[in-house]
């Protein structure tokens, strides 16, 4: 089902890419509801970004932002009812909403892979490695056993499994969390996807551990060419691996642009909050005070006004305020940057120190 | 200066392994391997290390939620009357050593923080009576006492007094984890244990956890151990830092000399794996090779060495460093198991050629063909010939003769680097008799 | 209080409060001993000093010299050590299930409006309902149904029953038909004893199957569940091995051989049946009991210093008995069953009106009065219906998981 209104969180898409060069991935006004005993709950409330091949677009927010149901909504991984997606979502051009079941049956795990934050679950205990990798191979192709198996064991080289022949008959738990996830991505490699939905796939793991399945992951994506969506709330893996950022706040986009825009001149007073949490920026702030609004009953105007320290009256009523360009590929969802008001109070209220380009 | 409000010395926890019907010990992995500590008023001390190194485990045996396998614990605080030690050796206050009824009036003195908010409450009581029941378990039977303290600790850590009566699934993570706070600190102890406190939350949740343990740190004089894999939230609020490994303390010391001039090859990797923030900064990482060894059978000597980018060569071997740890390396790899014999062998039976596979070994771990010395040479050849026929161990054996390095024959003592700060590394024992090293 | 008392958490002296050891008594187990005792000594006072012919209140009145006033208030009972074991289950019930629900109004409400989603399963409450207000309160109203001969197979009110079974029709006769009065508004069987009356009976036992070997399972299912998975070791192997015999011991033979050598009523049918059938439940609570064991509330009630009893009964088991509260309205469907079964094979006790009884006796008139297996049996098949229907209701209401979503 494709909109064909203009949504008012996507200007144009002019700006972030050529028209001859379709986005690998584009979303334009993702809705997202779910129908449950309170109240219809918006998930995701008109979000749009775009992702394309060979970059890394991270989306980033906290618990309850809607990050993880709009990837899911890409595939309709979603159960429908109770929930219900609408927008223009559009892969390689596709409209992925109106596909059949076989058809999205075809792209997920093929074109389009996921990779979750819980590897434990993501496996199923009773099988080998080996055997559920051949499996996931042998849904999307009709290639002989032995030649799967081949294909299987040079999969778990690549993401950086020792001993790959031996591993491939052990079962998911002989493996260490770390092992689990490169598994993960092994068996989301099967199809050759071209864009990878990596849903949390490093919250769980030691830092150090993180730093290794980063590096996988920047690896495989310069050597095929991937697009990869990552979602994720820790700033410092987004520093690390995104090309371009989409900050989400209660199911809205607050902020997009390039991770160098978004880091060095954050406009939204939500990413400038989120930074000020890292030590390397602020350090004594003490977190985010308040908590997510009701999402079966949204406030009026800005989703964030009500934690936010520059909140004025006109951030209360109406819609989420409409995207400004700031620069070229950086919006923000926020009244300051509108006419008739001034960006500096949210600029420099000293919360965080950040490097002053010029502009 | 005043003695320490909690002394550990060679802790020790060692769990058995059993097979067969009568439960037969095989062997025993060691969890905690002798680990000492000091703590004073006041203090916040962090124990960093990765998953499995047995930091949570410590914490278990400190305050004996698990019996500990050797070692003391002398706790000084609460209400324990300062001792000195026993002709036997034994100490009054050591934790080990205590009754029943010294365990439980030890347990006002001394509670922890668990991990998973998730799973930390009794799903079926209201958070509420989950706090106040620490109350009533040590003998506050007015319900109504009981009630105005919770509530009055309720709204310290930031909830309100009505959430008294609410249950735990109506909370977030974050707000568990506060009421996880208030628990522990209802019987007013003067010790805090935080196992990972923050892990399970989102990053701008941590910092107002952290910050909440800060503040009621500076209001309330509370020590506390705060245990985490990320050397990020150590720094955050820790004065002092232990960095375990495999049972072990590799380093110890005031968290800005560890973090700024970290002495340990260890604490560095931890330290370059603390994610920057700067897009434009690229991090500096340190990638250790292979994975932790199991703790059922640690490697000897110094337990770092079979992943250290830093091990010393042995002097009396004519051969640059790299080699050398290239050689190391494949060493590792034939003692972990990790060569795939089998895909070097499909890729060589392409060329039916025996010789191919052992080319191939040379090429993976970067082992020239030629050497200048003798020894060398031979060793690296008949390990190689070993190997491809199917006989690991003697490999083993015919490099461990010539590479031996010292790190894996001695291990290493804590060496003083000056105001309280340690570290377990033989490169910088100063009676070492190895030449240069590649630092 | 006084102005002394400390109101936060850093003014308490703990050397003031004592260390409590030992068992304190509950306000709950204070009120089972004050209800619970009188039942005792009831029971006590029929065995020694009641006779067989007796009643147990009439002679009560005689011994308190309370005749008169018992006379006029009709109080003559005779309660059955049945009856009485039935009242203490009640009592048990109405402490353990009615008292928590009471002192907890908001989780109440909530389990409540998930329960009436499912309409099935309010509909079989409510007949349940009947059946436990009728078990209770019928056997005072309405009297134990009495033989009468002249007033055999009676049809109910709307049927008749061709003249050529019966000898007297108590309604209109029509085409060689008799027809149904409302003295016996559902009929009656081949004594003449009139079954509306005796369904009504039949509650009784109904309720006190259900009740009596409920709490019997329970009882020892969760002990030996919980204490099982919290021990572990030996403990754990031994009770497990002990479940293992009891699961595979043979209990039906077992009766048969009680009620042939000792013969067997009622009441020794419920203890036999119970005693052996609570392997399951047994089973299933421990496993439940392991995964709440590693449960870190339960490390934290460990530091709290709480002794291994008060952790058991405070922590681990309301979080595994809740559980098998739909496992036990699936037990009790078994248990009428086979009474029914063992009164249809003709071995059940024939003393007892219970629903298998009547429908044991309607067997052979089934072709002309269906009535007298078809009102008893629809009952049963309700019934059983019911419980199974709640069953399923109560697990979803009650299941903590479907509240504790992670919100994405």
């Amino acid at each position: 089902m494709s909109s064909s209104h203009n949504s008012p969180d996507e200007p144009s898409t002019a700006d972030d890419h050529s028209e001859a060069d379709s986005p690998l991935l584009s979303v334009r006004d993702l809705t997202t509801t779910f129908a449950t005993a309170d109240g219809a709950r918006r998930a995701v409330d008109g979000v749009s970004f775009t992702v394309d091949a060979g970059e890394t677009v991270c989306l980033v927010g906290e618990s309850g932002s809607g990050k993880t149901v709009a990837t899911e909504s890409i595939t309709q991984l979603i159960d429908q009812p109770p929930g219900t997606i609408r927008g223009d979502l559009r892969f390689n051009g596709t409209d992925l909403l109106a596909l059949s079941q076989p058809e999205l049956r075809s792209i997920r795990g093929a074109e389009i892979a996921h990779i979750f934050q819980n590897p434990q679950e993501s496996m199923n205990p009773c099988y080998t490695v080996g055997w559920q990798l051949v499996e996931a191979i042998q849904v999307h192709e009709e290639i002989p056993e032995p030649q799967a198996r081949r294909r299987a064991v040079g999969l778990l080289n690549r993401v950086g499994i020792d001993s790959a022949s031996s591993r491939f008959t052990d079962y998911p738990h002989e493996f260490s969390g770390g092992q689990k996830q490169r598994v993960m991505i092994a068996m989301a490699l099967v199809g050759s996807p071209q864009l990878l939905l990596a849903d949390e796939p490093t919250t769980a793991l030691d830092v150090t551990v993180q730093a290794q399945i980063l590096d996988v992951l920047a690896e495989l994506q310069a050597e095929t060419g991937m697009g990869i969506l990552f979602v994720t709330h820790d700033l410092g893996v987004v520093a690390e691996i995104a090309d371009r950022v989409v900050v989400m706040y209660a199911g809205k986009v607050m902020e997009r642009g390039s991770v160098d825009d978004v880091f060095h001149r954050p406009a939204h007073p939500y990413t400038r909050a989120l930074l000020a949490c890292l030590p390397a920026y602020g350090g004594t702030n003490g977190g985010i005070p308040g908590s997510l609004p009701d999402p079966t009953d949204p406030p009026d105007g800005c989703r964030f006004a009500d934690r936010c320290e520059h909140a004025v009256s006109a951030c209360r009523t109406g819609d989420q305020p409409q995207a400004i360009a700031l620069s070229d590929g950086h919006h923000v969802s926020c009244v300051h940057y509108q006419s008739g008001y001034d960006p500096q109070t949210v600029q420099e209220d000293g919360t965080i120190r950040q490097e002053e380009t010029d502009d | 200066m005043t003695e320490p409000l909690l002394s550990v010395r060679d802790l020790t926890k060692y769990y058995s392994q059993t097979e067969g019907l009568l439960n037969r010990e095989v062997g025993q992995v060691k969890a905690v391997d002798g680990i000492s500590l000091d703590i004073s008023p006041g203090e916040t001390v962090g124990i960093v290390g990765e998953s499995g190194c047995g930091k949570s485990t410590a914490a278990s045996a400190i305050v004996r939620l698990e019996e500990p396998t050797a070692g003391e614990v002398i706790f000084r605080g609460g209400s324990r009357t300062p001792a000195e030690r026993r002709d036997d050796g034994s100490h009054p206050n050591d934790v080990t050593t205590f009754d029943r009824s010294e365990l439980k009036r030890f347990r006002r003195n001394v509670q922890m923080i668990f991990q998973d908010p998730a799973s930390s409450f009794n799903p079926r009581q209201q958070v509420g009576d989950a706090v106040g029941e620490l109350l009533a378990v040590h003998g506050m039977d007015d319900r109504q006492q009981r009630r105005q303290i919770v509530e009055d600790l309720l709204t310290r850590v930031g909830l309100s007094a009505a959430d008294y009566d609410r249950y735990p699934h109506e909370f977030s993570g974050g707000e568990k984890q506060r009421i996880a706070i208030a628990r522990a600190l209802v019987l007013n102890p003067d010790l805090l244990l935080a196992d990972e406190p923050v892990s399970a939350l989102d990053v701008s949740v941590q910092a107002e956890v952290l910050s909440l343990i800060d503040e009621l740190q500076q209001a309330f004089g509370l020590s506390i151990i705060l245990i985490s894999h990320d050397m990020a939230v150590v720094n955050a609020i820790c004065d002092r830092v232990a960095v375990m490994y495999l049972g072990e303390f590799v380093e110890t010391g005031p968290v800005d000399a560890v973090l700024t001039d970290p002495q340990h090859p260890y604490t560095e990797t931890l330290v370059a794996a603390i994610p920057t923030p700067d897009p434009t900064k690229s991090r500096q990482q340190i990638t250790l090779p292979g994975t932790v060894p199991s703790p059922a059978d640690p490697p000897s000597g110094c337990r770092f060495h079979t992943r250290c980018p830093k091990v010393i060569q042995p002097d009396d071997l004519d051969l640059d460093h790299e080699t050398w740890l290239a050689v190391h390396r494949f060493r590792q790899a034939i003692a972990a198991g990790s060569i795939d014999l089998d895909d070097l062998r499909d890729t060589a039976a392409k060329q039916t050629d025996e010789w191919s596979v052992a080319a191939q070994l040379r090429e993976s771990f970067d082992l020239p063909a030629q050497f200048d010395d003798e020894t060398v040479a031979t060793a690296v050849t008949t390990a190689i010939t070993h190997l491809v026929d199917g006989s690991p161990a003697a490999a083993a054996a015919v490099l461990a003769d010539v590479f031996q390095t010292p790190c894996e024959a001695t291990a290493p003592a804590f060496i003083d680097h000056g105001d309280g700060h340690q570290s377990a590394c033989l490169l910088h024992t100063t009676d070492e008799n190895s030449g240069s090293t590649d630092e | 209080m006084n102005d002394d008392t400390p109101r936060t958490f850093d003014e308490v002296d703990w050397e003031q409060h004592s260390d409590r050891g030992g068992v304190s008594v509950s306000r709950r187990l204070r009120m089972l001993i004050i209800g619970g005792t009188p039942i005792a000594l009831l029971w006590l006072y029929d065995r020694l000093a009641v006779g067989q012919r007796e009643r147990i209140f009439v002679s009560l009145g005689e011994d308190l010299g309370l005749s008169g006033l018992f006379s006029t208030l009709g109080i003559d009972f005779d309660p059955s050590s049945l009856d009485l074991l039935f009242v203490f289950t009640m009592l048990l019930f109405g402490a353990y299930v009615l008292v928590p629900l009471s002192q907890n109004p908001r989780m109440t409400r909530y389990y409540w409006r998930e329960f009436t989603r499912n309409r099935p399963a309010v509909v079989s409450l409510g007949w349940l309902g009947v059946v436990f207000v009728g078990g209770v309160v019928g056997p005072f109203v309405i009297a134990m149904p009495e033989q009468n001969l002249l007033a055999a197979y009676q049809p109910p009110v709307f049927g008749s029953v061709d003249m050529a079974y019966v000898n007297n029709c108590l309604g209109g006769i029509e085409n060689g038909r008799c027809h149904g009065t409302w003295a016996h508004p559902l009929g009656t069987d081949r004594g003449g004893k009139d079954v509306f009356a005796a369904v009504v009976h039949g509650m009784t036992v109904t309720m006190q199957i259900t009740f009596i070997t409920t709490t019997l399972v329970a009882l020892i299912g969760i002990t030996v569940g919980t204490v099982s998975a919290y021990a572990g070791g030996w403990v754990d192997e031994l009770l497990m091995r002990f479940v293992d015999i009891v699961l595979s011991f043979p209990t039906l033979l077992f009766f048969l051989l009680i009620l042939y050598i000792y013969g067997a009523g009622l009441g020794m049918f419920i203890l036999v049946f119970s005693l052996f059938g609570w392997g399951a439940t047994a089973r299933y609570v421990r496993s439940k009991a392991l995964a709440v064991s590693e449960a870190a509330f339960i490390d934290s009630a460990r530091l709290s210093g709480a002794s291994t009893y008060y952790i058991v009964r405070r922590h681990v088991v309301p979080n595994t008995a809740s559980s098998i509260i739909t496992q036990l309205t699936l037990i009790v469907p078994g248990f009428l069953l086979a009474e029914a079964q063992l009164a249809f094979l003709g071995i059940g006790d024939t003393a007892v009106p219970t629903w298998g009884e009547l429908i044991s006796s309607g067997r052979t008139a089934i072709d002309f009065a269906p009535w007298i297996v078809l009102v008893p049996g629809f009952a049963l098949f309700l019934t059983i219906l019911a419980f199974n229907f709640v069953g399923d209701a109560l697990l979803d209401a009650i299941n903590p998981e479907s509240d504790a979503e992670v919100d994405r």
